[in-house]
């Protein structure tokens, strides 16, 4: 697993993309951070990036569709999936594809870094 | 004929001729009695032709039924047919003048080239019977004789024509008289069969059905009764309250006091009762209705009453009470479960926050060399995300503190914008784009805030869910709030969804009618029945573009309202809501 090998972070919400990239930079990651789905699609970062923790719930594209359009791009990048919302009906079957894992907010630093890790090697 | 005078032996033949035909003339009434006009006037041609021997008889008689006359000829003692005789009445009525009434007695006329004398005879003293005119080629024609043979003629004529007509007229009479009785007859008849239809109606209808004299005697109880309480009409008959034995003993005092109250007052009654229903024992509640029947004074006939077997309603309606408490509990169940799926959202966003900003923070403290700047930085956050963290708790517990309906002044837009933040997460899953237009001068209403807020949200939550699925334009949605001309405060919800059906319109508001797969369609009944609560009201309508609006208009004010009015904080209102506040 290369220590630096780049994360990427998906949150519209603005604490998340403040406090999650020290945390991951504490692990060592490489990290960008984008407020939307779109933007990160669009970015010269997306080849690079190894692992995307991606918010579900967003204006325009959700966490789902990003997740589609990296797959009809054939461009498998392991997901983690982040969310404050408890309604497992809405994720558990998406965990499919390049999706690794799916962590409620609040999540834990080590259950984060184990699912990164999981990302990694499966990349 | 002037010989006749000459010679006193002639003269006294043509005298004894002339008595003779006197007597047969008189004997007429034999020969005609119980004939009709046409033979009269036939006979009395024949009898003048005999006695006179007339080139021309004609004949005329009104018929009193009918404009056109009877009209009857002779010429030459030949009968004509009657449209001859016409022509002969036509021809007269040239030669001596269109009114029949002033031909001269005896005139001379050229009737088809050959000259005649010409006698008319009215019948009747007007001649409203009709009239006889004879002719004759003969100048002395008619002579004394023969006018008096006339004229008694004439007169025998008239008396069988009016025994003839007074006849026809008792015929007639009697026909018609004949025709009454047998349509009478029949209506009688008819009646009778109605009204056997009816009594036997009664005895069959499937409800108990009785009648009761002024006096509370019941006077007429069908079969359905009887064979439901197994009671007899002799035992029914035999005194006023006989029928209180087949009522539930529980029931019998508010029965009895119904019905004598009617009687006594006479007025209609209806009461509910359980009757014992003789096969199995059971009672099984009626409802027993009576109304007044009055003749045309206003004084009473009897009463006429029903009693019908409403125990299936009854049960229906305990089930129906026993759904509607379920439903109501249901209702709450999932409000309380999507509120707390918000609340959840709303407290987890911050605390996540806390947890990976500590986590970092203890990480940096944990380097070598610790990172103290970076770690300050992000204690810095956790506690900024701690407020923020309890700023969220302290507006749900605004939010749900009070749980009793209340009534106190409520700014719309406040509420509106509570509302919004915590479905704003659901909406973003969803992808629907909400803007807010609230207005700025917005007076404040009077009502139940957590109640006008689980509206403003059954409104968002169905606006979103008209727009799942929508793919070929971007799932906008408005939430507005304004003063409309009446000094109402409305709030519109527009949304750019599936819009209505027309057809199904006037139904969105009836409880348990649904779009939506899974929905229970209650929201909107709920919704108007807060609303009306409010005196308000609520209303959806097409968008002209894509889409609907749904809304409601409360009254402002109310007197505590109007008051706080005037002291509150001009800032609590903004004319956008900053969603990024909540």
């Amino acid at each position: 697993m290369d220590k630096h090998s780049l994360v990427s972070v998906v949150d519209d919400d603005e604490s998340v993309r403040e406090s999650l990239p020290d945390l991951l930079k504490e692990f060592g990651f490489a990290v960008q951070s984008f407020k939307s789905g779109e933007e990160f699609l669009a970015s010269r970062y997306l080849d690079q990036t190894k692992c995307v923790i991606l918010d579900i719930a967003m204006p325009g594209m959700s966490g789902f569709d990003v997740q589609r359009e990296l797959t009809g791009r054939n461009r498998p990048i392991p997901v983690v999936f982040i969310t404050a919302q408890r309604d497992e009906n809405v994720w558990s079957n998406r965990l499919r594809d390049n999706a690794v894992a799916c962590l409620l907010k609040p999540f834990s630093d080590t259950d984060l870094l184990h699912a990164i890790r999981t990302a990694l090697r499966m990349e | 004929m002037d010989e006749q005078d000459k010679h006193p032996g002639e003269e006294v033949k043509r005298l004894q001729r002339c008595i003779n035909d006197l007597v047969s003339l008189l004997a007429l009434p034999a020969l005609w009695s119980g004939g009709d006009a046409s033979r009269i006037a036939r006979t009395l041609m024949d009898v003048l032709q005999r006695l006179l021997q007339l080139d021309l008889i004609y004949v005329q008689i009104n018929d009193p039924t009918s404009d056109a006359p009877v009209e009857l000829a002779r010429l030459a003692q030949f009968p004509v047919t009657s449209l001859q005789a016409r022509e002969i009445g036509a021809e007269l009525h040239g030669l001596l003048g269109d009114d029949s009434q002033k031909w001269p007695s005896r005139s001379q006329r050229c009737f088809r080239d050959k000259n005649i004398s010409i006698t008319p005879q009215r019948l009747g003293l007007e001649g409203e019977i009709g009239m006889v005119v004879l002719g004759s080629e003969r100048s002395d024609f008619p002579k004394q004789t023969e006018e008096l043979l006339l004229g008694v003629a004439a007169n025998q004529a008239v008396m069988a024509l009016h025994e003839a007509r007074r006849r026809s007229e008792q015929k007639r009479l009697a026909d018609e008289l004949d025709l009454r009785v047998v349509q009478r007859t029949a209506e009688l008849a008819a009646a009778g069969e109605q009204l056997k239809l009816q009594v036997g109606l009664l005895d069959l209808i499937p409800v108990a059905t009785w009648t009761i004299r002024p006096d509370g005697t019941p006077d007429f109880i069908n079969q359905k009764w009887l064979e439901y309480t197994g009671q007899s009409v002799d035992y029914v008959l035999s005194e006023p309250q006989a029928w209180i034995a087949a009522v539930h003993p529980d029931d019998r005092e508010v029965a009895l006091t119904s019905y004598w109250e009617g009687i006594r007052y006479g007025r209609d009654f209806a009461v509910e009762t359980r009757f014992r229903r003789v096969q199995d024992g059971t009672y099984r509640w009626h409802l027993n209705r009576a109304v007044a029947l009055r003749d045309a004074e206003g004084k009473i006939i009897k009463f006429v009453g029903t009693s019908t077997d409403i125990e299936d309603l009854k049960q229906s309606q305990e089930t129906l009470r026993g759904t509607e408490a379920e439903l109501a509990k249901m209702t709450r169940v999932m409000t309380v479960g999507q509120l707390t799926a918000s609340i959840a959202h709303e407290v987890n966003q911050p605390l996540s926050g806390i947890i990976t900003n500590a986590g970092t923070c203890l990480r940096m403290l944990d380097a070598d060399p610790p990172n103290i700047a970076g770690a300050r930085e992000t204690a810095r956050r956790t506690i900024r995300d701690g407020n923020r963290a309890s700023e969220v708790i302290a507006r749900l517990r605004a939010l749900f503190s009070r749980r009793q309906a209340t009534t106190e002044p409520v700014d719309l837009n406040e509420a509106a914008k509570e509302v919004v933040a915590l479905l704003l997460s659901k909406l973003q899953r969803d992808g629907v784009i909400l803007r807010c237009e609230l207005a700025d001068d917005l007076p404040l209403v009077a009502g139940d805030r957590v109640q006008l807020q689980q509206v403003i949200m059954n409104l968002l939550q169905n606006g979103s869910d008209a727009m799942i699925g929508l793919e070929d334009r971007s799932r906008r949605m408005l939430i507005q709030t304004e003063r409309d001309e009446t000094d109402q405060v409305r709030l519109n919800v527009q949304d750019s969804g599936i819009g209505l059906n027309p057809q199904t319109a006037n139904r969105l508001f009836d409880a348990f009618y649904t779009t939506k797969d899974g929905g229970m369609g209650i929201g909107l009944s709920i919704s108007q029945w807060i609303v009306e609560n409010h005196q308000g009201r609520i209303w959806a309508q097409a968008n002209d573009g894509p889409g609907a609006t749904f809304s409601f208009s409360i009254p402002s004010g109310g007197r505590m309202a109007s008051q706080l009015n005037s002291v509150r904080n001009p800032a609590a209102s903004n004319s956008r809501a900053n969603l990024k506040d909540f």
